[in-house]
């Protein structure tokens, strides 16, 4: 379920990027959940032309998915096929990290592959001749070779991949005549899986596929053949009749030739190792940052799920031929590497003369998650609410006021308060400098529980229990959307208002209108880095 | 309403009794109960329903033993609008004066700071130490003319590793630990840049809506909104 200001910013980047009907479009989805044509017709109050329109381009920029079920028809009637339409929340916000993903493929593989990632990130899906023909407008000439060497590259390194089948076809979950066994295994499987992450699954390319570049260019139509058969899982051929009913309205122009597009899940697992290694390089120190992105490396290509919780059991001896070979690693000698990995809390194996470590990734992004959450609070409500709050998460469970008075060195107040503490009230007029204080201000804004106790009906039995609130990531990672909403908006607030200065030739720009000019491209950098570096705590808590 | 009346002799107001510590009755019964509550002390309120004396006549008593040095006023913790009272050769409970870092029902701020700013001296010089050594430190240093306890110095630490100034660990063994028993809890300054070095300001708190008190309010197009924002105008510095 997305959180409402994350809604907000996917439908800001929408109409920024592709105008108001598709976000109007999109928002729609985000907000109802998945629907068919007709329904968003319906919803939209747009018409159905422009309702295709804008589906044909949120499809082709990877920002909604299509998928085919089958609907019991009513009075007696045979089932029929229906396409539905779900929107990519994560795919429309990997929109405004395109920088980032960039970046990435520009200090490993060079211009040539940024191009044609370039390319990509800006029209979502493209096939080898469209590439070709891009890189031809763009550079003037271009070497078919050259493309097909840096496509080839691109892919090995799994920056872009075969994109998804354009409607795959959920079956029901169990066919009636199946054995009993089967049917209650695939019911489990069913019941753990929502539809939208079936239709995910069958949509993907397999993986043999998902990476591998065919010769399209050679033959078009034997490629067709195989996009057929490796787009769509077996035994759905026979469905493809009546599953073309939508497909063929939005993919009428459409030549059967292999489409690429950018693979966001490998740039969001780069950027998770890159997030643990700076987060323990930080906590701990340098060498325990250049352990763990050697633990990181070698595991990574044994990672068959993206995010894994712990990493595989790796050899002491394998740890430290990848430290020795990482950058200020090279000095380093076993005992310095034991001495970190235990500093990094890695589970250890001893058999026989051989050593191996496991590592907690997990631990060390909730560790991350803790302290984004802590700065905030020391930054709205001051050092003795962050003393207590870093006490309560530490803790993990519920603590009485006093209790929390004495170990965080915060002034105890008196009983008449605490009588207001019990009704949930404060009182204004009486100044209060105390722990109610500041519990007061975190509870207000939905950081702490409060659970009142009485054990008798003597005043002094009044105990209130004070603890995290459990759904409390919840509410940060929406306030992040937020915050990076308005970030955005400011920066077209800003371009909007410099709009005159902007349209003016460069040597007409001098003297205070200069002045001014300066000042707009600061006030820009402050808030575009402001906005990646929030998008980075962002991903910390969606997506790592 | 009828009443008997006596003889002129029993209507005659009877002179309090003196003994010979110089007490009179009133005087002595609030004493007692004043001194059975021990270090507990007792607020007048309570002194009224124990000796069943008036008001006036226990405020009298409280006055004459406060003079006398007989009694003395506490300030309870958690009720410092109401005046206790306890006998002189008690101390307050750590229920009525809130602990050994409160001083007449204040938290002694200024005291706790320079434990605070020693402790961490100490720290930063050894980088690595156990809750033993930094008190043994202490006690050496001679700075406090008074003995502190070893759980004080572990409160002090605990509210250091909250601070995040310090970091609490488990010896290894290994490296920086080799002094220490492996298991043994102890803290350390960090040598990376972040934890152990005082609060880090995460990318959220360093922009104006990780701060915000209004961000609630706060729409697109509303009264508070990020395109009149009077908090990014500060941040981005811009004059209007």
């Amino acid at each position: 379920m997305v959180s409402p200001h994350g809604i907000q910013l996917a439908v800001h980047l929408i109409s920024s990027f592709y105008g108001d009907l598709c976000s109007k479009v999109c928002e729609c989805l985000l907000r109802r959940g998945t629907l068919t044509l007709a329904l968003l017709i319906w919803y939209t109050e747009l018409t159905k032309e422009n309702v295709i329109d804008c589906l044909r381009v949120l499809i082709h920029q990877n920002c909604v998915q299509a998928f085919a079920i089958e609907q019991e028809g009513a009075f007696d009637e045979a089932p029929r096929i229906v396409t539905q339409y779900m929107a990519l929340f994560r795919n429309i916000i990997h929109k405004y990290r395109a920088p980032k993903f960039m970046q990435i493929v520009s200090e490993e593989l060079g211009n040539d592959c940024l191009e044609i990632f370039q390319g990509l990130i800006q029209h979502g899906r493209l096939s080898i001749n469209q590439i070709i023909d891009r890189n031809e407008q763009t550079a003037g000439s271009s070497d078919v070779h050259v493309v097909r060497e840096s496509l080839s590259r691109l892919l090995s390194a799994r920056f872009i991949e075969r994109c998804p089948a354009p409607e795959p076809f959920l079956a029901p979950p169990y066919e009636e005549e199946t054995p009993a066994k089967r049917r209650a295994k695939s019911a489990k499987l069913a019941g753990e899986q929502t539809m939208e992450q079936r239709a995910l699954a069958a949509a993907a390319p397999i993986d043999s596929m998902r990476f591998v570049m065919e010769r399209e260019m050679d033959d078009i139509s034997e490629e067709k053949g195989e996009e057929s058969t490796n787009s769509m899982p077996l035994g759905e051929k026979r469905k493809q009749d009546v599953l073309r009913s939508d497909e063929d309205v939005l993919d009428a122009n459409r030549k059967k030739e292999v489409l690429w597009r950018v693979n966001f899940e490998e740039f969001v697992c780069r950027l998770r190792h890159k997030g643990c290694t700076s987060c323990v390089k930080t906590r701990i120190n340098d060498e325990a940052g250049i352990v763990l992105s050697a633990i990181l490396e070698l595991s990574r290509h044994s990672e068959a799920q993206q995010k894994v919780e712990k990493s595989d059991y790796l050899s002491i001896n394998a740890i430290y031929d990848k430290v020795i070979k990482k950058e200020g690693g090279l000095g380093m000698d076993f005992d310095r590497i034991r001495s970190s990995l235990a500093q990094l809390g890695c589970q250890s194996i001893t058999t026989g003369p051989h050593e191996s470590y496991s590592i907690d990734i997990n631990g060390i992004i909730e560790m991350a998650q803790i302290e984004e959450a802590e700065s905030v609070v020391l930054r709205k409500y001051g050092r003795e609410a962050y003393r207590i709050f870093r006490l309560l998460s530490k803790g993990g469970r519920a603590l009485e006021t006093y209790k929390i008075a004495e170990t965080t060195f915060v002034e105890k107040d008196d009983i008449l308060n605490r009588k207001e503490e019990k009704n949930g009230v404060q009182n204004q007029k009486k100044e209060k400098n105390g722990i109610l204080k500041v519990l007061f201000s975190l509870w207000k804004d939905d950081y702490l529980h409060k659970e009142n106790v009485t054990t008798s009906a003597a005043e002094r039995s009044l105990f209130c229990l004070w603890k995290v609130k459990e759904a409390l990531w919840e509410d940060v990672l929406d306030d992040m959307y937020h915050a990076a909403l308005n970030l955005r908006l400011r920066i077209a607030h800003e371009q909007d208002q410099a709009k005159e200065l902007l349209q003016l030739p460069r040597e007409k720009i001098v003297g205070e209108l200069e002045k001014k000019y300066k000042l707009l491209g600061r006030v820009r950098v402050i808030l575009e880095s402001s906005l990646m570096n929030l998008d980075d705590a962002i991903m910390l808590f969606n997506e790592f | 309403m009828s009443r008997s009346l006596g003889s002129p002799s029993s209507l005659k107001r009877k002179r309090p009794e003196k003994d010979p510590t110089g007490l009179v009755d009133a005087e002595r019964a609030v004493l007692n109960v004043i001194k059975s509550k021990k270090d507990l002390g007792i607020w007048a309120g309570d002194i009224a329903k124990d000796t069943n004396l008036t008001v006036p006549v226990i405020q009298k008593s409280i006055k004459s033993l406060l003079t006398k040095k007989l009694i003395k006023e506490v300030v309870n913790i958690q009720n410092k609008g109401k005046k206790h009272y306890m006998a002189v050769e008690f101390e307050p409970s750590k229920e009525i004066s809130g602990g050994e870092w409160y001083v007449n029902g204040n938290l002694d701020k200024e005291f706790i700071n320079v434990l605070k700013q020693l402790c961490l001296r100490y720290m930063h010089r050894q980088k690595v130490a156990t809750l033993e050594g930094v008190h043994n430190e202490l006690k050496k240093s001679q700075v406090l003319k008074f003995p502190i306890s070893s759980q004080q110095v572990g409160e002090i630490l605990y509210s250091l590793v909250l601070d995040n100034e310090i970091i609490e660990v488990k010896s290894t063994g290994l490296g920086e630990y080799h002094s220490i028993p492996i298991g043994t809890v102890c803290y350390r300054v960090a040598s990376g840049t972040g934890a152990g070095k005082g609060p880090r300001i995460g990318a959220f708190a360093s922009i104006p809506c990780g701060a915000c008190p209004r961000i609630s309010l706060c729409t697109p197009d509303g009264v508070i909104s990020p395109s009149t924002c009077v908090y990014y105008n500060k941040w981005l510095n811009i004059d209007f």
